[in-house]
C-alpha cells in the first residue's frame, strides 16, 4: 500500500468518524428527542444485560458448584466468548473497513490508504474491546464470586480479558478479506443468499432455544444435576484438547488452583503471546496488502449489477404492481431478510419457541394455557414480519413521485401492497398453525391442542395479521420517512417500525394473557358469568369478536379517505 | 391540450405562495418552454400539473380531464420526465419500461417496437437489459424519457430534461420533441437554457417569485426571439446593463481567457513568494 503516513491525519480521520457516528446533529428542537431515545435505548440494554448476567451466574453455578467442572467451564467460556467476539469483530471489520460508504469520500481527501486503515482500525479495535469486556467479564466475575476468588484474582481476570481482545481482532482482519471476496462473488445471487439466510437464522434460533431449554430445566429443579456421566466425560475431553482456549482457561484458573508448576504456567503465557504475535503479524500483512485493493475494488464494483433478458409481455396492472413490489424486496438483501427470511423462518421459530414455553408453562400451570401460549407466540412472530409493512411508502424513496404520476388509483396501489404483505403473513401463520397444531394434536405433542384450538388460533391470528398490516401501513402513509441511499434502501430504522412492533407485541400479550388466564379462571362481572372455567369456546368467541372489530376498524382506517391522505404525502 | 387556470400553491409551514395565481394554456402541436430562476416556481407548477403535489386552488385540465376530478384519465394522456430522474434501480431497464407500459396498458407488440426504437435512438441497446443501478446519470435520464414515451403521450412534460446529458443525446431529444409535436402532440418543458428555448419553442412562459410574468410568442416572431434574453433578465429583476452585455458578448464571442505568462523554469518557489509579496506591497 502506497502513500505517506501522518498521525495527525489519523487523529483527524478518527475524530471525524466518531463525530459522524455519535455526534448530535439535530437542531435544538429535536436534540432532546434524540437524547431521550439514547437514554431509553441505554435503559433497555442495561435491563437485557442484567438478565443475561443472572443467567450467566446460574450457568456458572451449574458447571462449577453442582457438576465440579471448574476448568472445563473456563475452557468452554474462553472458546465461546473468543469465537463469538471473533464473529462480531469480523462483521464490524467488514462493515467499517470495507463496506462503509465513506471510503470513496475519504479517498478524495489528501490522506493515504494507510491512514484511513489505521483510523478505522482504531475504531474497530475499540468496538471489539468493548464487546469483549461485555462478553467475558460477567463469566469471569461470576466464576470469581462462586469460587470465592481472592481480590488479586479479579485483577488477573481483567488482565486476561484485555489480553483476549487481541485474538478476535487479528483473526477478524485476516478473515475479512476472503469473506469480502465471497460476498462479492455472490453479490447478485438473491435467491441463494435468501435460502442460506433462512437456514442460518433457523439453526441459530434452534441452537439458542435448545441451550435456553437446558438452562431452564436446571432452574426448574436446581437439586437435579443436569449433566450425565457421559456428558461430563465429553466436557473433560473437549477441555483437554481445545487449544489454545484451554491455555487461557488454565491461566484464569491460576497456579494455586490449577496445580500447574510456575514453569508450565509461564509456558502457557509464552504460547499465547507467540500465537497473538503470529496472528498480529499475519493480520498486518494481509490487511496492509489487501485493504487498499479491496476498497478500490468495492468502489469500482459498487454498481455491479446483473443482466437479465426478458420478453416484453403485457401484464394486468395489479399484477405489474405486485411483481415490481416483490422484485424490489427480493433484490435487496436487507429487505428480503426482514421480510421473506423472517416469514419463512417463523414457523420453525414458533414451533421451537412454543415447545420450550409449553414444557415450562404446562408443567407449572397446566395444559389449559397451551392455546393462549401458542396464540401469543404466533402473534409475536407475525408482528416482526408484518412490521415490514410500516415502511411501505418510505421504501419508495426518491421514486415516490412515480406513484403519483402513474394512471393507477392510490387505492389500487395500496391494495396491491396490502395483498402482498398480508399474503406472506397469512402463509406464515398457516404454516405456524399447521406445524404447531399438527404436533400438539398428536400423541407426540400429548394432545395439548385440539383441532378446534388450531382452527381458532389460525382464524384469530389471521385477523390480527390483516389488522396489524393495515395499522402498519396507516402509520407510514401518515408519516413516511424518505431517507434512502444507494439504490433506494432505507438508511436507518424507521420510527414506524418501532411503533408497529410495540402495537403488535401489546396485542399479542393481551390476547395471549386473556386466553391463558381465563383457561383456568372464570370471568364474572357482577352475578353474570361471562366465561366459565376452562370454557375455551367462549374465550375464542370473545377474542374473535374483538378481532373482527379490530379488523373492520383497521381496514376502514386504511382505505377510507385514502386518496385524500395519500395526496397529502409530499416527497 | 393543457389548461392551467388560477393555480395557487402554498407549501405547508411556508409563509409565501410557491405558485401565485398562474394561468396558461398549451395548444396541440406546440413546444412550450417554461423559464424562471431557481426557486421561481417552475418545478412546483410542473409537480402540480402531473399530480405529484396537491394545490390550494385553481384548475388543471389535461386533454379535457381535470387532474383532481379525473386523475387517472388525465395521467393516461401525459408522460413525465422528472428532474431527479429517480427510478427503481433494482429493476433492469427493460423491466422498468415494461412495468410502466403495463400501467399505461400498452400492447405487447407496440411496446416491443417502441422499446427497441427508443433504445436505439438513445444508444441504450447494450444497457437496457442491465439493472438500472449500474446506469450513469445520463443513462437514467434516458430510461426515464423512454418510460415517459412508451405510451406515446399527447402531453409530454419534462423538468429540466437536458441536465447531465451528452450533446448527442441532447440533440436526439430535441429531434424527438420536434417529431412528437409534428404528430399533433404537445411538449412542455422547463429549462435554464435560453438559447435552446429560443430555438426550439413556439412559446415560452417566464415565471418569477411564483407569478407568471409573461407568455412570449417565439414562432415567427423574430423580435421576441432576439429580445428573449433581455426580457428574461428584466422580468426576473436580474437585469444589469453590464451583466447583460457580458451575457450577449459571451453568446457570440470566444470566452477563453488569456493564458497567464509562463514563469521561468529556473525560478524557485521561494523567489515566487518573494515576488508575490513585493507585488502586494506595491499595490498597497
Amino acid at each position: 500500500m502506497k502513500g505517506e503516513f501522518s498521525m495527525q491525519s489519523v487523529r483527524t480521520l478518527f475524530r471525524l468518524d466518531l463525530k459522524s457516528r455519535y455526534g448530535v446533529t439535530n437542531t435544538d428542537k429535536t436534540a432532546w428527542k434524540q437524547k431521550l431515545g439514547h437514554v431509553a435505548n441505554a435503559i433497555f440494554f442495561l435491563l437485557v444485560y442484567a438478565v443475561l448476567i443472572v443467567g450467566i451466574y446460574y450457568l456458572t453455578n451449574v458447571f462449577v458448584t453442582r457438576s465440579g467442572l471448574r476448568i472445563e467451564f473456563l475452557v468452554i467460556v474462553a472458546t465461546f466468548t473468543i469465537c463469538l467476539a471473533t464473529i462480531i469483530a469480523t462483521g464490524s471489520v467488514i462493515k467499517n473497513l470495507y463496506q462503509n460508504g465513506d471510503n470513496e469520500m475519504l479517498l478524495r481527501f489528501p490522506v493515504s490508504g494507510k491512514e484511513i486503515l489505521v483510523a478505522k482500525s482504531i475504531y474497530c479495535y475499540l468496538h471489539n474491546f468493548v464487546v469483549c469486556l461485555l462478553l467475558m467479564l460477567p463469566f469471569y466475575i461470576s466464576f470469581g464470586v462462586i469460587t470465592n476468588a481472592a481480590v488479586g484474582d479479579y485483577f488477573a481476570y481483567i488482565g486476561i480479558v484485555l489480553f483476549s481482545t487481541l485474538i478476535p481482532f487479528f483473526i477478524a482482519n485476516i478473515l475479512a478479506v476472503p469473506v469480502m471476496k465471497v460476498m462479492n462473488a455472490v453479490k447478485n445471487q438473491f435467491l441463494l443468499i435468501l435460502i442460506i439466510t433462512i437456514i442460518v437464522v433457523c439453526l441459530v434460533f434452534i441452537l439458542y432455544l435448545v441451550s435456553l431449554s437446558n438452562v431452564l430445566t436446571y432452574l426448574k429443579d436446581s437439586k437435579q444435576s443436569i449433566f450425565s456421566a457421559d456428558m461430563i466425560a465429553r466436557y473433560r475431553k473437549f477441555a483437554k484438547y481445545a487449544y489454545p482456549f484451554n491455555w487461557y482457561a488454565e491461566i484464569v484458573n491460576g497456579m494455586k488452583y490449577g496445580g500447574l508448576s510456575a514453569g508450565k504456567y509461564a509456558l502457557r503465557f509464552l504460547y499465547l503471546i507467540l500465537i497473538n504475535a503470529a496472528l498480529g503479524v499475519a493480520a498486518y500483512f494481509v490487511t496492509t496488502r489487501e485493504y487498499y485493493k479491496t476498497i478500490l475494488y468495492g468502489i469500482e464494483t459498487q454498481k455491479a449489477s446483473f443482466k437479465k433478458k426478458i420478453k416484453d409481455v403485457r401484464r394486468p396492472v395489479g399484477y405489474a404492481l405486485f411483481r415490481r413490489e416483490f422484485y424490489l424486496i427480493l433484490r435487496s438483501f436487507n429487505y428480503s431478510f426482514q421480510y421473506f427470511a423472517m416469514a419463512c423462518a417463523a414457523p420453525v421459530m414458533v414451533f421451537f419457541c412454543n415447545r420450550l414455553a409449553a414444557s415450562m408453562g404446562t408443567e407449572s400451570i397446566g395444559a389449559g394455557i397451551m392455546p393462549g401460549l401458542t396464540l401469543m407466540v404466533i402473534v409475536i412472530f407475525i408482528t416482526i414480519i408484518v412490521s415490514f409493512a410500516s415502511t411501505c411508502i418510505s421504501r419508495e424513496g426518491s421514486s415516490f413521485y412515480h406513484t403519483k404520476v402513474i394512471p393507477v388509483s392510490y387505492t389500487n396501489q395500496i391494495l396491491v401492497k396490502f395483498i402482498l404483505y398480508s399474503l406472506t403473513g397469512t402463509i406464515s401463520v398457516a404454516l405456524c398453525c399447521a406445524l404447531s397444531g399438527g404436533y400438539y394434536t398428536s400423541d407426540a405433542g400429548k394432545h395439548l391442542l385440539t383441532p378446534l384450538d388450531s382452527g381458532a388460533i389460525f382464524g384469530i391470528a389471521e385477523m390480527l395479521v390483516i389488522s396489524l398490516t393495515c395499522l402498519s401501513m396507516i402509520a407510514d402513509i401518515k408519516s413516511p420517512t424518505f431517507n434512502v441511499s444507494g439504490d433506494g434502501e432505507l438508511v436507518s430504522a424507521n420510527k414506524n417500525v418501532a411503533l408497529a412492533m410495540i402495537v403488535g407485541i401489546v396485542v399479542a400479550i393481551a390476547y395471549g394473557l386473556f386466553a391463558m388466564i381465563f383457561s383456568f379462571l372464570p370471568l364474572t362481572i357482577g352475578s353474570v358469568t361471562i366465561i366459565q372455567r376452562g370454557d375455551m369456546n367462549r374465550i375464542y368467541l370473545i377474542l374473535s369478536i374483538v378481532s373482527i372489530v379490530l379488523l373492520a376498524g383497521s381496514l376502514a382506517g386504511l382505505f377510507v379517505n385514502l386518496n385524500k391522505r395519500y395526496q397529502k404525502i409530499i416527497p | 391540450m393543457l389548461k392551467v387556470e388560477n393555480l395557487v400553491k402554498k407549501y405547508p409551514k411556508s409563509d409565501r405562495l410557491a405558485v401565485d395565481n398562474i394561468s396558461f394554456e398549451l395548444r396541440p402541436g406546440e413546444i412550450f418552454g417554461f423559464l424562471g430562476q431557481n426557486g421561481a416556481g417552475k418545478s412546483t407548477t410542473i409537480k402540480c400539473l402531473t399530480g405529484i403535489l396537491p394545490f390550494d386552488s385553481g384548475t388543471i385540465t389535461i386533454c379535457g380531464h381535470d387532474i383532481v376530478k379525473e386523475p387517472i384519465k388525465a395521467k393516461m394522456e401525459m408522460g413525465y420526465v422528472p428532474d431527479n430522474h429517480s427510478v427503481y434501480e433494482r429493476l433492469t431497464g427493460r423491466e422498468y419500461v415494461n412495468y410502466v407500459a403495463d400501467l399505461y396498458k400498452v400492447p405487447a407488440l407496440v411496446r416491443t417496437e417502441r422499446i427497441d426504437r427508443y433504445a436505439k435512438l438513445f444508444k441504450l441497446e447494450n444497457a437496457i437489459d442491465r439493472q438500472i443501478k449500474s446506469y450513469s446519470h445520463g443513462m437514467k435520464q434516458k430510461i426515464c424519457i423512454i418510460a415517459a414515451l412508451i405510451h406515446d403521450p399527447k402531453l409530454w412534460v419534462l423538468d429540466e430534461p437536458m441536465m447531465g446529458l451528452d450533446p448527442q443525446s441532447t440533440a436526439e431529444i430535441i429531434s424527438y420533441m420536434r417529431e412528437h409535436c409534428a404528430k399533433g402532440n404537445t411538449v412542455f418543458f422547463s429549462s435554464h437554457n435560453l438559447d435552446l428555448v429560443k430555438k426550439l419553442c413556439h412559446r415560452v412562459a417566464i415565471v418569477n417569485d411564483g407569478h407568471l410574468i409573461d407568455v412570449i410568442d417565439l414562432a415567427g416572431n423574430e423580435a421576441n426571439k432576439a429580445n428573449l434574453e433581455e426580457t428574461f433578465f428584466k422580468v426576473t429583476g436580474t437585469y444589469e446593463q453590464r451583466l447583460f452585455e457580458d451575457y450577449i458578448a459571451q453568446e457570440s464571442a470566444d470566452m477563453r481567457p488569456d493564458m497567464p505568462i509562463e514563469h521561468k523554469e529556473t525560478q524557485s518557489d521561494e523567489e515566487l513568494v518573494v515576488e508575490e509579496t513585493e507585488n502586494k506591497g506595491d499595490e498597497q
